[in-house]
C-alpha cells in the first residue's frame, strides 16, 4: 500500500512549530499514528491523555483501532495531537471562578458529570454549561482582576477520586489552599455589595430571560467541537429545575451552589417575587450569611451528626435549666392608640412572666392586682424603632374576641428593648423566657439594631454582624427603600427564621423559591406554525406553556403526561409535538437553537424517569436518546 | 374559664356525658390518685389492712413525696360530697367504713390533682346532622382526628373522609371545618364564656375534594368537561407533583373577588392572586406582575371561614363569602378580611387554595390518614360485623380512645406492636382474677398497678418518648393483663372498662399526640387498610387478632406516613391549669354521684 505524508501538529512543540510530517499508509490505525507522532516529537512525557483532533472536520479521532481509511483521512487532513483535558475557567453559581481541567473530547454531558465529580456535586445531570454573557469591554473594567482559584492539579475526573470520610474529595485536603477552596464551594458566599448587584442587574423582560437560554452548550457534542478553547470561561449552572434526592449530609456543595443560584436569581430578578417574599428572602440570606460565619460547615458523618444533635440537646437542656431569669420587670411607657385620637403615653410598671405581660401603676403596686394582663400567645409583634431618634417601640397586636388590640410599649433604651422584644416574640409563639432560644433572640435583635447604626459604606460586604440591607434585596427595592426603612421589614420576616440551622435555612430558602409561581420556567421565544408574531414558550419540569409576549399572560398549558411524541425537523428547524386528543403544535425557535428546546423537553422527561429508578447509576444512554439530535440517531 | 362547650352550665354537660365517659373521667381521676396510694397506705398503716401495703411494692415511688406534700393541705370543701360515693361498677362487694373513707380521700385527692393537672380537658357537646348531639370529653392533646375517631364510635356512622368537626359562629355567621391535625381544645378555649358558637359533626364534601379531583383545582382554567374523566393515574401524578415535591405548589388562582373595604359597608372589586406566601391583589392600573402586587393578608395567623347569608348581613354582592381572621376574634372587627365570590365553585376554589397555602403537605397527610381510616372501617364493617357492633377500626391513638372509655373490641385489636406480640392475643380475663392484681377494694375500676405510676411524673411527658420504643423487658414473661410499664409514660390513663384493651394496647399505648419520633412503633391502623388505600387492591382478609410475625412488616407503610403527622402539642407552659377549679370540682362530684346512683 502506498505510503503518504500526514501532517500532525503537536501542541507541546509550541504554536509556531511546523507540523510534523509522518509517513503513513491508509491501513494504519489511529493508535499507530499517535505512536509515530510521539516518537518523532522526541518529547518524553505522559501522553496518555492525548488524542487526535481533526481540525477541518471539527472532530476527535477517539477510536485508536480505526484505520485512517475508515476515518476518511487523506493527505490533505490537518490533525493535531492535543490533550483531551484542558484547563477551563468555570464560573460557579456562587460567583466563584475556578480554574480546572475539563474534558474537551467527550460530550458536554459527560464533561459536566466529570466536573461535578471533581467538585463533589451529586446528580450532575441537573447541571450544564453555558456561555457567559458577552461583556462590553470597558477600559476601567480591565483593571479589575478576577479572582481565580486554580485546582488544575486535581486528578482527572475520569480517574477514581478518593474521598475523605466527610465526603470531601481527598485532593482538596492536600494543602490548606485547596481545602480553603473546597470550603468556599460548600459555604455560601458573603452578601455581595449592592453595587455588584446593580452592576449585574439587567432590566429583565421575558425576551431577555429567553436570551439566557440561547447560551446553553449542546450536551451531545464535545467542548472543542463547540468552539470552546483552552482557558475559556464557561458558567456551570443548574439547568433542570427538578432537584432529585437532596440530602443535606451528602450535598454540601450541591445545596450551597443551588442556594447561590437561587439567591442570584432573586437578587437579579430573574424570577419575580412580591415585596413580602423579597423580605423573607432577605431575612434568610441575612441569617444564612450570619450562620455560615459561625457554624462550621459540618461535613457528613452520621456519627458526628448524632453526636452533634446529642450535644445540642444537652446544651438546650442545660440552658433551659440554668436560665434563672424567667421574668422581666421594668418601667415602660404604654399606649393604646384609639381611632384618630392618640391616647397619651403613660408610664406603668410592667412585668413579663410566662407568656403574659401585666402592668401596674407603679413598682410598689406590683404585688397587687395588675391593671391589665395581656397574654401574648398568638399575637403579632412588630418593631417600631429608630436608633437615630432613640425610639424603641414594640407594637403588639393582641387577638381577642372583639378583634385585635393594638398596644405600643415604648422602651427606654436598646438593652431593654431587645430583651422585651425577644420575650414578646417568644411569647407570641407560645414560648416562655425560660426557653433556650431567648438569649439568641436577644442577640439577633441587637445585631439588627447594630445594622441600623452603621451607615452603609460603599463596598461593605458582610464581614461580621454589620451588613448593608441593600445587599439582600434586588435593585428595585434598593431604589424603593433606604436601608433604614428596609431593616425593620427584614427584621419582621427574620423573626420567623432566626432559629433555623444553616441547612434548614438554606432548604427553607429553596422551598420558598420553588413555591414561586414562575419557578422552574425556562423561556424561549418561538414562532408557532401559522402565527405571524413571536410568542414565548415556557418549559417546566411537567409542562409547556405558551405565553403572549406583549401581555405576559399564559395562553395555553400542555402537560408532558398528555404528550404522545415530539419531533424535530432539523432542516427547517421546527419542533413538532403531538398531544393526546389529536392536539398538534409546531413552532420554530427564534432566540435559541431548536436543539436547546429539544434537549430541555427530552431532559425533563429523562429527569422524570429517575424517581422510579432505584439505582444511583446515571443512565447516560437514555439521556442521549432523549436529548440527542440527528447526529445521535 | 370554660370547662364545657355547648352547655349553659357545667352540670348539664356532666349529665350529658355518657356512662362510658363518666367512667373514664372517674377512672382518670382515680388513676391520678392511685399514684398517691402509697402515701395513704403509710399514713394508715397502723390501723389499715394489708391490702394497700401489698400494693406498694408494685409502684415505683420516685417523685412521690412532692405530691404527697402538696396534698396535706387539702381543702375540706368537697369532703362531704365525697363521703358517700356510689360503688364503682367493678368494685368488690365488701365495703367497710374504713375503705369508704379511704376512697373518699382518694377521690378528693383526685379532684385536686385534676385541678392542678397540666392536661386540660373540655366537655364538648357536638351536634350531629340529624339533630341529635353527643357529648364527649376532649383532652388538650387530642387532635381533631382523634376526636372524630371517638365520634365514629359513638355515632356508628360510616367513617368516610368527608366527616368533619366544624365550628360555627352565629355572630359572624361563619362555619369552618377543623383540620384533622389541629388540636380541638385550644381553639375552643378561646371562645368567650357566653358564646353561642357550636361544634358540629357533619359531612363536608369540600374538605378533601382537592385530593379526589385535583384537576378541578390545579387546572381550574380548563374546561370542566374535559377534566371530568381524568384518569386516576393522571390525578395521582398531579397530586405527586403538587404535594410531594420540596415545597407544596399552591393552585395558581387568580380572578376578581369583592373585598369589603375596611370599616365601610361597600364592597370593592379587586383582582386577586393566590400565592404560597399570601393573598394578593393587583391595584388598579398596575400589571399582574409580582412586584406590583399588594399583599392583603398572609396566612400564618389567620384561618379561613365560610360565611352564610352575607347578602343580608353585610350587603355583599352574593352569598358566597369567606372571611380570613385570627381564630380568637369572635365578633365583627376591622381586623377581619371579608371576601365575596361570584359563585359557590369559585368560593370553594379560593378557600381550598388558601388552606393548601396555609397547611401545605399536612393537608395531604390528613387526607391519607382519613382514607386509611375509611377504608379500614369499611373492611371491618364487612368482615367483622358479627363479632363487633361498633365495627370501627382502632383509632390511631389508643390513648385517645381510652380517654372516652371505649375499649376496642378484641376482634378489632390487631395493633400489638412487635415486641408485644408474644402475648396470647386477646384472652379477656377479668382484671379482678389476675394474679398480679393486688386485692384492692379501694380502686373503683380495676386499676392495674403500673398505670398508677402515671401520675408520678408531675409534668406531662415531653414529646419524645424514647422509652416507648424499647421493648419493655419484664412484660415478656409475664402473663397478659398487667399493662406493661410503658404505660407509665402517660399521664392520666383513662381506664377502659373491659380490661382486655389494656393488654392489646400494650406498647402502643402512647399519649395522643400521634406524630413523630415513635417511628419504631407500629401505628394502630391494621394492615388491611394500608393495602386498601395504597393500590385500591382488594384488601386481604383481616388478620386474626394479633398474628405475631407478619404484623410488624405489614405496618411499615403506615410508619412512614405517621412520621409526618401533626407536630406534638407544645406544652412548654401548661396554660390553663384549670384555674377556677374549686366549684367545678364539687359540681363534678355531685354530677358523678347522681349519675352513678341512677342505675
Amino acid at each position: 500500500m502506498a505510503a503518504w505524508d500526514l501532517s500532525v501538529s503537536v501542541e507541546e512543540l509550541g504554536p509556531d512549530a511546523p507540523p510534523l510530517k509522518i509517513s503513513v499508509t491508509s491501513d494504519l490505525h489511529i493508535g499507530g499514528v499517535i505512536l509515530k507522532v510521539v516518537e518523532k516529537s522526541q518529547i518524553k512525557q505522559d501522553w496518555s491523555d492525548h488524542a487526535l483532533w481533526w481540525e477541518q472536520k471539527q472532530q476527535w479521532l477517539l477510536k485508536p483501532s480505526w484505520t485512517l481509511d475508515k476515518c476518511g483521512i487523506h493527505a490533505d487532513a490537518r490533525l493535531c495531537l492535543t490533550p483531551q483535558h484542558k484547563p477551563l475557567r468555570l464560573l460557579l453559581p456562587s460567583g466563584v471562578t475556578l480554574r480546572l481541567r475539563a474534558c474537551f473530547s467527550s460530550p458536554v454531558f459527560r464533561c459536566v458529570t466529570g466536573l461535578c465529580k471533581l467538585l463533589n456535586i451529586r446528580r450532575p445531570e441537573e447541571l450544564s454549561l453555558l456561555w457567559p454573557v458577552e461583556e462590553k469591554k470597558k477600559k476601567k473594567d480591565k483593571d479589575v482582576e478576577e479572582e481565580l482559584y486554580d485546582i488544575t492539579r486535581a486528578p482527572l475526573p475520569s480517574s477514581i477520586i478518593p474521598k475523605l470520610a466527610n465526603g470531601m474529595p481527598a485532593f482538596f485536603a492536600e494543602t490548606p489552599e485547596t481545602e480553603a477552596v473546597y470550603k468556599m464551594l460548600a459555604v455560601s458566599q458573603p452578601a455581595p455589595a449592592p453595587e455588584t448587584i446593580a452592576k449585574l442587574y439587567r432590566s429583565t423582560n421575558i425576551t431577555e430571560k429567553a436570551h439566557i437560554n440561547s447560551r446553553w452548550l449542546d450536551s451531545s457534542r464535545s467542548l472543542l467541537q463547540q468552539g470552546v478553547k483552552e482557558n475559556d470561561k464557561l458558567l456551570l449552572r443548574f439547568k433542570y429545575y427538578t432537584f432529585h434526592d437532596i440530602s443535606p449530609q451528602a450535598d454540601a456543595v450541591r445545596l450551597t451552589q443551588l442556594y447561590e443560584q437561587a439567591r442570584w436569581a432573586i437578587l437579579l430578578e430573574e424570577i419575580e417575587c412580591t415585596e413580602e417574599e423579597m423580605m423573607v428572602f432577605a431575612a434568610l440570606q441575612y441569617h444564612i450569611g450570619k450562620v455560615s460565619l459561625t457554624e462550621q460547615f459540618v461535613a457528613s458523618c452520621p456519627a458526628m451528626d448524632d453526636l452533634d444533635s446529642a450535644l445540642q440537646c444537652l446544651e438546650v437542656k442545660m440552658e433551659g435549666e440554668s436560665s434563672a431569669d424567667d421574668m422581666l420587670v421594668s418601667s415602660m411607657i404604654y399606649t393604646q392608640p384609639k381611632r384618630l385620637t392618640l391616647k397619651g403615653y403613660k408610664q406603668y410598671w410592667f412585668t413579663f412572666k410566662d407568656t403574659t405581660i401585666s402592668y401596674f401603676k407603679s413598682k410598689e403596686e406590683s404585688c397587687k392586682e395588675p391593671i391589665q394582663q395581656m397574654n401574648l400567645k398568638g399575637c403579632e409583634v412588630a418593631p417600631d424603632v429608630s436608633v437615630a431618634g432613640q425610639k424603641f417601640c414594640i407594637r403588639l397586636l393582641i387577638p381577642g374576641p372583639e378583634g385585635m388590640n393594638e398596644v405600643y410599649l415604648r422602651c427606654e433604651h436598646e438593652q431593654q428593648y431587645s430583651r422585651w422584644m425577644a420575650a414578646c416574640r417568644l411569647a407570641s409563639k407560645g414560648k416562655t423566657l425560660a426557653d433556650s432560644s431567648f438569649s439568641s433572640e436577644v442577640q439577633s435583635i441587637q445585631s439588627f439594631l447594630a445594622m441600623q447604626k452603621t451607615t452603609p459604606s460603599t463596598n461593605a460586604a458582610q464581614t461580621d454582624e454589620s451588613i448593608n440591607t441593600h445587599s439582600l434585596v434586588s435593585p428595585r427595592y434598593q431604589k424603593k427603600y433606604k436601608p433604614k426603612q428596609l431593616t425593620p421589614r427584614i427584621l419582621e420576616a427574620y423573626q420567623n427564621v432566626a432559629q433555623l440551622s444553616l441547612t434548614d435555612a438554606i432548604q427553607k430558602f429553596l422551598q420558598i423559591w420553588q413555591a414561586l409561581p414562575d419557578f422552574g420556567l425556562s423561556y424561549i421565544v418561538v414562532r408557532f406554525k401559522g402565527c405571524r408574531k413571536d410568542e414565548v414558550l415556557g418549559i417546566a419540569n411537567n409542562r409547556l406553556i405558551r405565553i403572549d409576549l406583549s401581555v405576559g399572560d399564559v395562553v395555553k398549558t400542555w402537560r408532558y403526561n398528555t404528550m404522545r411524541q415530539w419531533n424535530v425537523n432539523w432542516d427547517i428547524k421546527q419542533v413538532a409535538i403531538e398531544f393526546d386528543g389529536n392536539v398538534n403544535i409546531a413552532f420554530s425557535c427564534v432566540t435559541a437553537d431548536c436543539k436547546i428546546v429539544h434537549e430541555y423537553i427530552g431532559g425533563y422527561i429523562f429527569m422524570s424517569t429517575r424517581s422510579r429508578e432505584q439505582s444511583n447509576t446515571l443512565n447516560e444512554e437514555l439521556f442521549h436518546k432523549l436529548t440527542g439530535g440527528h447526529e445521535a440517531l | 374559664m370554660n370547662f364545657s362547650i355547648g352547655f349553659t352550665d357545667l352540670n348539664a354537660s356532666l349529665h350529658d356525658l355518657e356512662d362510658n365517659d363518666l367512667d373514664a373521667l372517674m377512672a382518670d381521676l382515680v388513676a391520678d390518685i392511685s399514684a398517691t396510694e402509697e402515701k395513704f397506705a403509710t399514713e394508715r398503716d397502723t390501723f389499715k389492712g394489708s391490702a394497700p401495703v401489698a400494693q406498694i411494692p408494685s409502684q415505683p415511688q420516685s417523685n412521690f413525696n412532692l405530691i404527697a406534700s402538696t396534698d396535706t393541705s387539702r381543702p375540706a370543701t368537697s369532703s362531704n360530697s365525697i363521703a358517700a360515693p356510689p360503688p364503682p361498677p367493678t368494685s368488690k362487694p365488701s365495703k367497710e367504713e374504713l375503705e369508704e373513707q379511704m376512697k373518699a380521700d382518694k377521690i378528693k385527692l383526685a379532684l385536686e390533682k385534676l385541678k392542678e393537672a397540666k392536661v386540660k380537658k373540655l366537655v364538648v357537646k357536638v351536634e350531629i346532622t340529624d339533630g341529635s348531639s353527643k357529648t364527649l370529653m376532649v383532652d388538650e392533646r387530642q387532635t381533631v382526628r382523634d376526636v372524630m375517631d371517638n365520634l365514629f364510635e359513638k355515632t356508628h356512622c360510616d367513617c368516610n373522609v368527608d366527616w368533619s368537626v366544624c365550628e360555627t359562629n352565629p355572630d359572624l355567621q361563619t362555619e369552618r371545618a377543623f383540620e384533622d391535625h389541629e388540636n380541638l381544645v385550644e381553639p375552643l378555649s378561646t371562645w368567650t364564656r357566653d358564646t353561642e358558637n357550636k361544634v358540629l359533626f357533619q359531612e363536608k364534601k369540600d374538605k378533601y375534594e382537592v385530593f379526589r379531583n385535583p384537576q378541578n383545582f390545579y387546572m381550574w382554567k380548563k374546561d370542566k368537561k374535559s377534566l371530568k374523566d381524568m384518569k386516576d393515574k393522571d390525578k395521582e401524578q398531579l397530586l405527586e407533583e403538587n404535594f410531594c415535591g420540596a415545597s407544596v405548589i399552591v393552585p395558581d388562582l387568580e380572578g376578581i373577588l369583592y373585598l369589603k373595604e375596611d370599616g365601610k359597608k361597600s364592597w370593592r372589586q379587586r383582582y386577586f392572586l393566590l400565592r404560597a406566601s399570601g393573598l394578593y391583589y393587583s391595584p388598579k392600573g398596575k400589571t399582574k406582575a409580582s412586584r406590583d402586587l399588594v399583599c392583603l393578608v398572609q396566612f400564618d395567623n389567620v384561618n379561613v371561614y365560610y360565611c352564610k347569608e352575607y347578602r343580608i348581613k353585610y350587603k355583599a354582592p352574593t352569598d358566597h363569602c369567606f372571611i380570613l381572621k385570627h381564630p380568637q376574634i369572635q365578633k365583627e372587627s376591622q381586623y377581619i378580611k371579608y371576601l365575596c365570590c361570584d359563585d359557590v365553585w369559585s368560593m370553594t376554589l379560593w378557600v381550598t387554595g388558601i388552606r393548601i397555602a396555609k397547611y401545605g403537605k399536612q393537608l395531604y397527610d390528613n387526607y391519607k390518614a382519613a382514607v386509611r381510616k375509611a377504608a379500614g372501617s369499611a373492611t371491618w364493617a364487612n368482615r367483622t360485623i358479627q363479632t363487633s357492633s361498633n365495627a370501627s377500626t382502632p383509632s390511631p391513638t389508643p390513648k385517645a380512645k381510652a380517654a372516652n372509655g371505649h375499649a376496642s373490641h378484641p376482634a378489632v385489636e390487631t395493633k400489638g406492636p412487635g415486641n408485644q406480640t408474644s402475648f396470647p392475643p386477646p384472652p379477656p380475663p377479668s382484671m379482678e382474677i389476675l394474679p398480679p392484681q393486688p386485692p384492692d377494694p379501694m380502686l373503683p375500676p380495676p386499676l392495674p398497678a403500673p398505670s398508677s405510676t402515671t401520675k408520678v411524673n408531675k409534668f406531662p411527658p415531653p414529646p419524645q418518648f424514647p422509652q416507648s420504643s424499647i421493648p419493655p423487658p419484664p412484660t415478656d414473661d409475664l402473663p397478659p393483663p398487667p399493662p406493661p410499664p410503658e404505660d407509665a409514660e402517660q399521664p392520666p390513663d383513662f381506664l377502659p372498662p373491659p380490661p382486655t384493651s389494656m393488654t392489646s394496647y400494650g406498647g402502643a399505648a402512647l399519649p395522643p399526640p400521634p406524630p413523630e419520633p415513635l417511628a419504631s412503633l407500629p401505628p394502630p391502623p391494621p394492615a388491611p387498610q394500608n393495602f386498601a388505600s395504597a393500590g385500591g387492591a382488594p384488601p386481604p382478609p383481616p388478620p386474626p387478632p394479633p398474628p405475631p410475625a407478619p404484623a410488624p412488616a405489614a405496618y411499615q407503610p403506615t410508619n412512614s406516613v405517621r412520621k409526618v403527622a401533626p407536630s406534638p402539642p407544645q406544652r412548654t407552659t401548661p396554660q390553663l391549669a384549670a384555674p377556677s377549679g374549686g366549684d367545678f370540682m364539687s359540681e363534678l362530684m355531685t354530677a358523678m354521684q347522681k349519675k352513678r346512683s341512677q342505675p
